[in-house]
């Protein structure tokens, strides 16, 4: 919107007098007020570089496929083999982002490690607050990945959509060329029968048969190519829902993976309870045992001292 | 062009973060991608309802702050700051910088930061040397919270009280004042538009009416102003009209026990900042969020109590129908048909199933939240049988009186304190004049039920002035601070209190407003036009029909007034479009308690006469 909302300017001018009435000299007033226009080059951690490089790869990445959709979708302008080389690519360039984002996250790890190692001796950097920006940047391009990931797999899920539609009307067809054909080769078996009733009876017999085993033939090659062409359809279909339920559950692996370590941990704490338990009820019975012993101890002794005093 | 306060607020604070430069800048503004916000507790009540966390990270924010909390350094990153412009942020701000806590400081303040704040910055800063980390400064100009698209409050507590205190004095009022139209800038600030104001007249909605022309009008003369609306004589058409009304003006609205559902989640449960608390059905308090995301929430939240009730029922069985529609299709039909086609529609339904799962659980889990609610507040109708207080006092709104045995029942029967004590100040308001004996054995019953009646006697007291005092009429309007100048502004809009068509006076005075045409209502309600100079003439399309309106309310308004205002502009031709905001939205009991406040600063209404001028 407007200038008038930036205030820097009266911050410079109470700079200004401020450094005045304090009584800086003019260089030091001059220095103070470059500051304010020329700012000093920033010096970054390795962190928070290497993140800035992940954050240009992904965004690359990006860049690779919004050019590359066109292509990718449309029909005419690429064949099946350029298509999957796209798609090797691009899964190819992702397992390199992935790995990125898990060496920072790795190295965040390490860093905590090391900080509670050493007590008391913490270096400046590695404080809470800066450990949980972090953990928020890692976050952030994981998420930035996730989406451009989903942006991919529905143009996947488009193409394979493409896939099953284009084998299924091919299929309609068949069907309906074979019934057709069917039922002219029927009529015009009807129709030859007739111009045949003159020629003598072994040659219309030797024929017949051959049409008929012709039409056996045709019958079964037809048959024969529909179901192929259904396993065809079906395994296109599989993949592709093969695919859906993949993706499905990739999302949900880190989930089961988590599940899976607590229920491991879990395990383990019911067996070191068993086994503390365990210890409990035998010291539990041996300190009966002493205190019986103490008791009857005492008893006799004081027995024997009266029988003796 | 509907003007939607919620999505120019969430503008501006998306520009805010992303260190206010134009947002579509690429390439270059790399180098600042992530930023820690801090704020203070009021930016963080304006921030809540209009931005969620993931939204945040989406703008590259990792890490969010109080500004009160210990913080460690982070080095390498711009902070950008988010406060209110007084003295203890400053200070903290100064303490910040000098301990070099992060890379760079943006500042940006809810409103504009006085020039005595800007210097304390800077000589704070200066001897510690760390001027050079404040890159920016910045006024946002967004000192309000919008709950909805065209609901906002400024977040001011007790201005009810405050304004019509007995014993406060000129400055505190005028502090008040002040305060209420910078907010109200804010507000036209964000919009980016000039309005005509109107208001009744006398009381503090003409304070605050005057004291916002002469600042919209400073401003204007400035040169880079922030309205860039062209032309000074833009036809009535574009520019809305600023209705300004007082508490006073309606009392009734911000007491009455109301059942539409919206009023009654407000009311009984607490809303706050569009986020409810409740105790989930198995135990344990859970946190709902109410906003306009919620479907069912935008569609039924105007309805009476028992239709949402029969919607939700509808709405949880048209789920159940369309999961038991996908099972079928999909699940474990009899037997494997090796059909080719069957198999061939079964993936295909298959697929569309996996697809519309998500979809469905989030339906459910909105039922489930209404249901939850709608459970809570059942029980909490029935234990104070708040459906027969609605009822009775929409009865004496209408008719004007009531059976006394009836009125007494009442008083004796189920309900919490303040329940009572709203009935009977409804029955105050409502009834014609007041029956000197039937006021005294309410108040016996109410003593009865140990009930303070302080806010009772108080309002008891304004009827007794506004009779007394129909006559007096202009003759101390210039001293504001005159005690009796406030009761004026009572007897000006107190005939309000009784709406006989039990359509609220609010509404329909701002269709009046709306319409321009001439009123008797509204004839003596004031005008005025910052744009125009001074003595500007040509006041005619000053009061022509507008098609917006922004309505303000002083001292508490409520979502009754909300959801009627709203309920009037749809059913106008052409549809009108009016946004409504307060000073604070508060509950029928919060009201009362500022009533009683009131009455216990009069003495329990005692019978001081006013000094009448």
């Amino acid at each position: 919107m407007s200038r008038i909302r930036d205030r820097t300017e009266d911050l410079k001018d109470a700079v200004r007098q401020t450094a005045l009435s304090l009584g800086y000299n003019e260089s030091k007033l001059a220095a103070v007020l470059a500051s304010f226009i020329i700012h000093k080059p920033r010096q970054r951690s390795a962190f928070t570089k290497a993140a800035l490089k992940t954050l240009e790869s992904i965004e690359a990445l990006e860049q690779f496929m919004l050019k590359h959709r066109k292509d990718y979708v449309d029909h005419h302008r690429t064949t099946e083999q350029e298509r999957d080389s796209i798609e090797h690519e691009v899964s190819t360039f992702i397992k390199a982002c992935q790995e990125q984002i898990d060496i920072l996250k790795n190295s965040i790890n390490n860093e905590e490690a090391n900080s509670k190692g050493w007590l008391g001796v913490k270096a400046d950097a590695t404080n809470a607050d800066t450990i949980a920006h972090k953990h928020g940047v890692v976050l952030i391009l994981s998420e930035r990945l996730h989406s451009v990931t989903t942006q991919f797999d529905q143009l996947r899920a488009i193409r394979f959509q493409d896939a099953i539609n284009k084998a299924m009307p091919r299929r309609k067809l068949q069907r309906k060329a074979n019934s057709d054909s069917v039922d002219t080769s029927k009529s015009s078996t009807s129709e030859l029968k007739e111009p045949d009733e003159f020629q003598p009876d072994r040659l219309r017999v030797q024929q017949q048969l051959l049409d008929d085993e012709t039409r056996a033939l045709q019958v079964e090659l037809t048959s024969l190519l529909d179901a192929v062409q259904e396993t065809e359809t079906k395994m296109v279909e599989m993949s592709a829902l093969n695919h859906l339920m993949s993706t499905h559950v990739l999302q949900q692996a880190q989930q089961i993976e988590v599940l899976y370590d607590q229920a491991v941990e879990a395990t383990m704490n019911v067996e070191l309870g068993n086994k503390e338990l365990n210890q409990a009820i035998q010291r539990n019975s041996s300190s009966r045992t002493f205190l019986m012993l103490f008791l009857f101890v005492l008893t006799f002794s004081i027995l024997f001292l009266d029988w003796y005093s | 062009m509907a003007l939607n306060l919620r999505q120019k607020q969430t503008e501006c604070i998306t520009r805010m973060l992303n260190l206010n430069q134009p947002v579509n800048a690429t390439g270059t503004a790399n180098e600042e991608v992530y930023k820690i916000l801090i704020y203070d507790k009021f930016c963080q009540n304006i921030l809540s309802p209009l931005i969620s966390v993931k939204d945040l990270r989406k703008h590259g924010v990792t890490l969010y702050f109080l500004i009160d909390k210990d913080r460690k350094p982070v080095h390498d990153v711009p902070a950008v700051y988010f406060v209110q412009a007084n003295q203890s942020n400053i200070q903290r701000i100064i303490a910040d910088a000098s301990r070099s806590l992060y890379d760079t400081f943006h500042l940006n303040f809810s409103s504009a930061v006085p020039r005595l704040l800007l210097e304390d910055i800077a000589s704070g800063t200066l001897s510690s040397d760390s001027i050079q980390r404040i890159a920016k400064v910045h006024d946002q100009y967004l000192e309000f919270v919008t709950l909805e698209d065209n609901l906002f409050s400024l977040a001011q507590k007790s201005s009810f009280v405050q304004l019509n205190d007995p014993s406060a004095g000129d400055r505190e009022i005028e502090e008040i004042v002040e305060r209420i139209v910078t907010g109200l800038f804010c507000v036209l600030a964000t919009l980016a538009v000039v309005p005509i104001i109107r208001c009744p007249r006398g009381g503090p909605a003409e304070m605050v009416a005057s004291a916002l022309d002469q600042r919209l009008r400073d401003h204007l003369l400035s040169k880079n102003n922030l309205f860039t609306e062209g032309g000074s004589f833009t036809s009535s058409f574009q520019r809305p009209v600023l209705c300004i009304f007082d508490r006073n003006f309606e009392l009734s609205v911000a007491i009455q026990h109301d059942f539409r559902y919206r009023a009654l989640v407000h009311d009984v449960l607490g809303l706050r900042l569009n986020r409810l608390s409740v105790q989930g059905e198995k135990g344990g308090m859970k946190s709902f969020e109410l906003d306009s995301s919620d479907p069912f929430w935008v569609a039924n939240g105007l309805l009476e109590f028992p239709e949402v009730a029969v919607e939700i029922e509808t709405q949880l069985n048209k789920y159940k129908k369309d999961v038991d529609e996908v099972n079928r299709r999909t699940g474990g039909t009899d037997g494997a048909e090796f059909d080719g086609t069957d198999l061939m529609g079964n993936t295909k339904h298959l697929m569309n199933a996996v697809n519309s799962l998500p979809e469905l659980t989030e339906r459910k889990q909105v039922i489930d939240k209404h249901t939850n609610i709608a459970t809570v507040l059942l029980g909490e109708i029935k234990e104070r049988s708040l459906d027969s207080y609605a009822k009775k006092e929409n009865e004496m709104l209408v008719r004007g009186t009531i059976d006394r045995n009836e009125l007494l029942g009442v008083l004796r029967g189920k309900g919490t304190k303040l329940d009572k004590l709203r009935f009977a100040i409804m029955y105050l308001i409502s009834s014609e004049s007041i029956n000197q004996s039937e006021a005294e054995s309410v108040e016996a019953a109410l003593r009865e039920s140990e009930v303070d009646t302080s806010a009772f006697q108080y309002v008891k007291k304004l009827k007794s002035l506004n009779v007394s005092m129909a006559s007096a009429n202009s003759a101390s309007r210039n001293n504001i601070v005159d005690w009796a100048e406030k009761f004026y502004a009572v007897t000006a809009g107190v005939k309000n209190l009784l709406s006989s068509d039990r359509q609220l006076a609010l509404p329909r005075t701002v269709e009046a407003l709306m319409e321009g045409k001439p009123n008797p209502e509204i004839d003596n309600y004031l005008i005025f036009d910052p744009r125009t100079p001074k003595s500007g003439s040509g006041s005619s399309h000053l009061k022509g029909p507008f098609k917006e309106a922004i309505v303000f309310m002083i001292g508490g308004g409520n979502y009754v007034e909300y959801g009627s205002l709203q309920e009037l502009v749809q059913h106008q031709q052409p549809v009108k479009h009016v946004i409504y905001g307060t000073t604070e939205i508060l509950t029928g009991v919060e009201f009362i308690e500022q009533l009683t406040l009131l009455g216990h600063k009069m003495g329990f209404g005692s019978s001081t006469a006013a000094p009448t001028p």
